[in-house]
């Protein structure tokens, strides 16, 4: 295990000036479920002085509903997401997805500034959020800024966060009564493993089933999480037909091909991307 | 790197400690090193096997997954912590010797903190609800069918003899 000094700070504010003070030879740990296996492998940078604890201040860890905004603390854990009443209602794919990483005892600890600081490309609240159009509010000092989520990831484990700012909240739209979401993965087995493929899709139809609303995410098949506008495309302001569903799903398997290239991997994910995004497709939408 | 040793101010199994740590020691460390309480297992060290698993703050965590700093204040439940004062067993070990659910041992102890969790808060489970509350803890030979027997036992055993579940 590395070496390094531990600060457990009262509040935010503590963290934030240690951030400013210490900057590249700090680091933030909340669930510690990917942190700790990093210092355990002494992959993190050599100049590391200290580990500032985070998973215990009440100031980020909450979940609440502001006017038409659920708002979530960057610490909140898995599974509060998870079993929260507000997720489930307003934006129920992120509590499917929340309830499905890893394992109990990971659901418990990890946090979802977690899940998405480590920017792995399987992380399965990632995809999620990104159908929700989330953005994060980034804390430096008492300065904060906002970012769209999807312009943090800038490579596989890499966000363009800077040493001294931290995740302060993760906030989106509630989701119209009317639109409907879905959440799916694909594992080797059933508990406690990565994603070979998970999809996040968010739909909405009109009286006439014309598609107003279409928004598809995935995780594990593109090096950055991202939209899949292409395929969207397809749908949004048609009334969707079963050969339209199969041609959707046809281009968000084309699009991960152009993103992610010809891998060991591709003539079993190719078929497999389209064939669960077809299903994702059948349950979110009314087809004609 | 000169680092400064924590003071760490822990309750393991209603007993409270005050120590002296290394910083980057985990909580499964000062567990097994500082408190001598070997029922907690090392597995993969990586929070993918659960042999780990402690009861902290009523939740079942990885004790690998924790650095020792964290735990500060926590109140935490090991295996040792479910034998009562005359060394009489909890109703979930008797059920675990009962149904054959011991092979090893070596996921044992995590396996019993993780269905005593779902037991406080679940006392009549199904068998697909004690699948999912133990899907973090991993067994490599006597297999789960006798795991998942013996949580069912444990809890008629329960609410039967309306034992107060302990933590």
């Amino acid at each position: 295990m590395q070496d390094f000094n531990f600060i457990k700070p009262t509040n935010l504010e503590e963290v934030s000036s240690l951030l400013i003070n210490y900057k590249d030879k700090a680091r933030l740990i909340a669930g510690g479920t990917d942190l700790i296996i990093a210092l355990r492998e002494e992959r993190l940078p050599s100049n590391l002085e200290i580990i500032i604890d985070i998973s215990h201040l009440k100031e980020l860890d909450y979940i609440r509903e502001e006017g038409g905004y659920l708002r979530i603390g960057s610490g909140a854990t898995h599974v509060e997401i998870a079993q929260n009443e507000l997720i489930k209602r307003y934006a129920p794919l992120l509590s499917q997805a929340a309830s499905l990483i890893g394992s109990p005892q990971i659901r418990n600890r990890g946090s979802i500034a977690g899940n998405i600081v480590t920017a792995s490309p399987a992380a399965d609240a990632v995809p999620a959020l990104i159908v929700l159009d989330s953005r994060l509010v980034i804390r430096k000092g008492q300065e904060k800024r906002e970012e769209l989520l999807q312009k943090v990831f800038v490579g596989p484990y890499k966000v363009n966060l800077k040493s001294d700012e931290l995740v302060e909240e993760i906030y989106f739209k509630k989701l119209p009564q009317k639109a409907k979401s879905d959440f799916s993965k694909l594992v080797r087995r059933n508990a406690v493993d990565k994603s070979r493929v998970n999809l996040a899709v968010v739909a909405q139809q009109n009286e006439d089933k014309k598609v107003i609303d279409i928004k598809i995410s995935a995780g594990s098949i593109t090096p950055l999480p991202q939209r899949f506008k292409e395929a969207e495309d397809l749908l949004l302001g048609e009334i969707p037909t079963a050969n339209l569903i199969q041609k959707t799903g046809e281009k968000v398997a084309e699009e991960m091909m152009v993103k992610s290239g010809y891998r060991w991997s591709t003539e079993y994910k190719e078929p497999v991307v389209k064939s669960l995004m077809v299903r994702a497709l059948n349950r979110v939408l009314e087809v004609e | 790197m000169v680092t400064k040793k924590i003071e760490l101010n822990i309750k393991v199994n209603n007993k409270d400690y005050k120590l002296l740590v290394s910083p980057n020691k985990r909580l499964l460390d000062v567990l097994r090193e500082d408190l001598g309480l070997n029922g907690v297992k090392e597995g993969c060290g990586i929070g993918e096997c659960g042999a780990c698993t402690i009861v902290m703050n009523g939740k079942n965590i990885c004790s690998c997954m924790v650095l020792a700093g964290q735990a500060e204040g926590a109140e935490i439940i090991t295996i040792e912590g479910l034998t009562g004062p005359e060394g009489e067993l909890h109703p979930l070990q008797e059920a675990f010797m009962e149904t054959g659910a011991v092979q090893c041992g070596f996921c044992t102890p995590g396996m019993i903190l993780s269905s005593l969790v779902l037991l406080r808060n679940n006392p009549s489970p199904t068998k697909e609800e004690i699948r999912a509350a133990i899907s973090g803890n991993f067994c490599r030979c006597t297999g789960y069918q006798q795991i998942i027997e013996a949580v069912q036992l444990a809890a008629e055993k329960m609410r039967k003899g309306g034992v107060k579940v302990n933590g």
